[in-house]
């Protein structure tokens, strides 16, 4: 099958070379794009764009940063297989519009995302949220106490209210450096 | 399937078209790659300060083309526009208002001029301008010591870098005049390269080893109280720790009380000047603005300086600390109501209220001071002698240090209006105590009727009433504002003009 596929012998030279220049860009994309963090849960994975900064900025300064990363509250926790899903959905369209500028000033979330975050709201808050002893006399109960977002009245949770792309000049985020090593740096230094 | 190869051999053109939809693929990858280069060299360009400050810059205005919204803030305490019920930020003649303070301090400089004092951004040309650093007519000149500089200017810890810490307190004042020219600002509180506070001035750092703390342990909440407490402290001179240099020291050794800085100073047997009138050996208590704080309710419940006086403030949708350092009564919306949800008018009423009480006492107390040094004066004049003067003049010591305690201390009457209020008292109680014991020695000597209280009314009379020439003073002033300052400046701009700012 595969050996079907090779190209006649006065080609495999060129051949080799193209696939060979296919795979290193292929490999130079994963390295400067830091595809392979994206497998992480680590905060700096989502700096790695720098229009997250405010967002990351504000998180690292409220009290959540103490027990949340950024997918603790921004991907699904019901089943493995949604929280991979809907992660990579997520982060492929993110990507996307990164990658052709199409980023607002100002950041919303989408629909789905909020009811993500306010699912994982619930997820850690319940303890807060829900009273077995009133859920037994009170009708709809659950209902009363979770239909409506957490941040219809926690408005600052936990990233503030105001997030456009320079509402946190100053902050000091983990945004990824130079990816040119020191050593290239020293080569073209030339005094 | 056929081999491709045989597929080609028969349809070149599909070869081709292999060849350049792989050439498409590559260049598209290539396009990729380079978009993500580009966006990632972004990050390296976001918010990158326009300026590479170096550790010692003192020039503000460097400062501020990296941090603009800070540093159009901290312009604004060149303000001189507002004025409160007692303080402010107007430039006002305290011996005019209250002609009793020349009278208090007979003898020492203070009685020839005492404002309240105007921003930060005035700092160096007050001090300047001020009669008490006199008309030096060269560096080896004038009745105050380098170390009044210490305060004034972020050029300070540059020279203090420069020169060491030892050698910076020796001389006379005017020796650095030409050093220290830019007011208190940037680089009196921050890192350059971190942004973080940080304490320049090693009295503080000193004064915690006495105490035996270390200043560097200091939380984030804790350092935006110490970096003011840098200065807004009471401190003396301390002439035996190294030869030749008034080494400045805070008298924390036994606490940051009224009573463990009196107990110090009486240890040591320190006086800042002796009395023109009474004789006595007289200690002037420097705004002891963080120790009285921190008696305070605020301080107790973890409030810090710049939670009121640097409130947080939002512009153009960016939170950031607002450097036009004030009094909060100029701006309670940001600093009381941040916590207190009463109104304006009630919120001032509530300090005034502070302020009108404490003011009472202490101005009764003032009174008393005056009786005592007039009286005590009387004493000697009728051949009293330094046996029987000796608890006098310490009762006279002790009744003004608290005094002046809670007068220097800015803002004390409302920072910790009951230890104000105690040590007024306390104060109050050792006047009339040595008044009795005084009554009894002019008693002796044949007096025994009240002496009348002089005429005092203005600060022109009470300056004429101690016998101050001031005429001449300000004569001096003018002179030494015309001829040496602008020396100064000049050879200042020479140095400054030889540094080269590095940019990004």
């Amino acid at each position: 099958m595969i050996r079907n596929l090779h190209p006649p012998k006065i080609w495999r030279i060129p051949v080799i070379i193209v696939l060979g220049i296919f795979a290193g860009l292929f490999a130079l994309s994963i390295y400067l794009s830091k595809a392979h963090s994206y497998l992480s849960d680590d905060p700096k994975t989502c700096v790695n764009c720098h229009i997250m900064a405010p967002q990351y900025a504000t998180w690292n300064h409220s009290s959540h940063r103490e027990v949340t990363n950024c997918n603790s509250c921004h991907v699904p926790h019901d089943s493995f297989f949604n929280t991979y899903y809907f992660k990579a959905k997520d982060g492929l369209r993110h990507a996307t519009v990164f990658t052709l500028r199409n980023e607002p000033q100002v950041i919303f979330i989408k629909e789905e995302g909020a009811g993500v975050v306010h699912q994982n709201c619930v997820r850690c808050h319940e303890n807060q949220l829900m009273d077995a002893q009133h859920s037994s006399y009170v009708a709809n109960y659950e209902a009363h106490r979770t239909d409506r977002k957490c941040w219809e009245c926690h408005r600052e949770v936990p990233h503030g209210r105001v997030n456009s792309l320079s509402s946190t000049p100053y902050a000091r985020v983990p945004l990824p450096e130079s990816p040119v090593p020191d050593w290239i740096k020293e080569l073209n230094n030339n005094d | 399937m056929k081999p491709l190869k045989t597929t080609i051999e028969k349809k070149p053109i599909l070869g081709w078209l292999l060849f350049f939809a792989t050439l498409l693929v590559v260049f598209v990858l290539g396009l990729l790659a380079s978009s993500i280069m580009e966006r990632r060299a972004e990050a390296s360009f976001v918010n990158v300060p326009k300026v590479k400050l170096s550790e010692f810059e003192p020039r503000n205005e460097v400062w501020g083309e990296n941090f603009p919204r800070e540093f159009q803030s901290y312009y604004q305490t060149a303000d001189t526009s507002f004025q409160s019920k007692y303080n402010g930020n107007a430039m006002i003649d305290m011996l005019e208002v209250d002609p009793e303070l020349v009278v208090l301090w007979a003898g020492y400089g203070f009685s020839k001029d005492y404002n309240q004092g105007r921003g930060h951004y005035y700092a160096v040309e007050d001090v300047r301008k001020t009669l008490r650093t006199g008309a030096p007519a060269n560096e080896n000149e004038g009745p105050m010591p380098s170390t009044c500089w210490t305060c004034k200017s972020p050029d300070v810890p540059r020279v203090m870098q420069e020169e060491g810490v030892a050698e910076f307190y020796k001389g006379k004042w005017a020796r650095l005049g030409s050093e220290i020219v830019n007011p208190i600002g940037c680089a009196d509180c921050h890192d350059p390269k971190t942004m973080n506070l940080r304490v320049t001035r090693p009295a503080l750092v000193e004064a915690f080893e006495n105490m035996g703390k270390d200043v560097s342990k200091a939380s984030h909440q804790e350092m935006r109280s110490l970096v003011c407490a840098q200065c807004h402290v009471e401190y003396y001179f301390d002439k035996t720790k190294v030869e030749g240099a008034q080494y400045l020291t805070f008298p924390w050794h036994n606490g940051m009380t009224v009573e463990g800085a009196e107990e110090y100073y009486d240890a040591i047997n320190f006086s800042d000047w002796t009395h023109a009138l009474s004789k006595a050996p007289m200690l002037k208590a420097q705004h002891p603005g963080y120790e009285i704080y921190m008696q305070g309710i605020h301080a107790e419940r973890g409030v810090s300086c710049a939670d009121c006086h640097m409130p947080y403030k939002s512009e153009g949708g960016q939170k950031f600390t607002d450097h036009h350092i004030q009094s909060p009564l100029n701006n309670v919306a940001n600093s009381c109501q941040v916590c207190h949800r009463e109104e304006t008018a009630t919120l001032l009423k509530n300090v005034f209220d502070r302020q009108d009480k404490v003011i009472e006492n202490r101005d009764k107390l003032e009174e008393l001071l005056v009786r005592t040094h007039l009286e005590a004066q009387k004493a000697w004049e009728l051949g009293a002698s330094e046996e029987e003067m000796k608890d006098v003049l310490m009762g006279i010591r002790h009744a003004q240090w608290r005094w002046d305690y809670a007068a220097a201390s800015h803002g004390g009457s409302f920072h910790a209006p009951l230890e104000t209020s105690r040590i007024i008292s306390t104060g109050i109680t050792i006047a009339q105590e040595t008044r009795i014991h005084l009554s009894r020695i002019l008693a002796s000597k044949g007096f025994n009727e009240e002496l009348p209280y002089p005429d005092i009314s203005t600060k022109a009379k009470a300056q004429e009433f101690i016998g101050l020439d001031m005429a001449t003073l300000n004569e001096e002033k003018e002179e030494f504002l015309e001829t040496v300052v602008p020396e100064w400046l000049k050879k200042a701009q020479e140095r400054e003009d030889s540094w080269d700012v590095v940019r990004n």
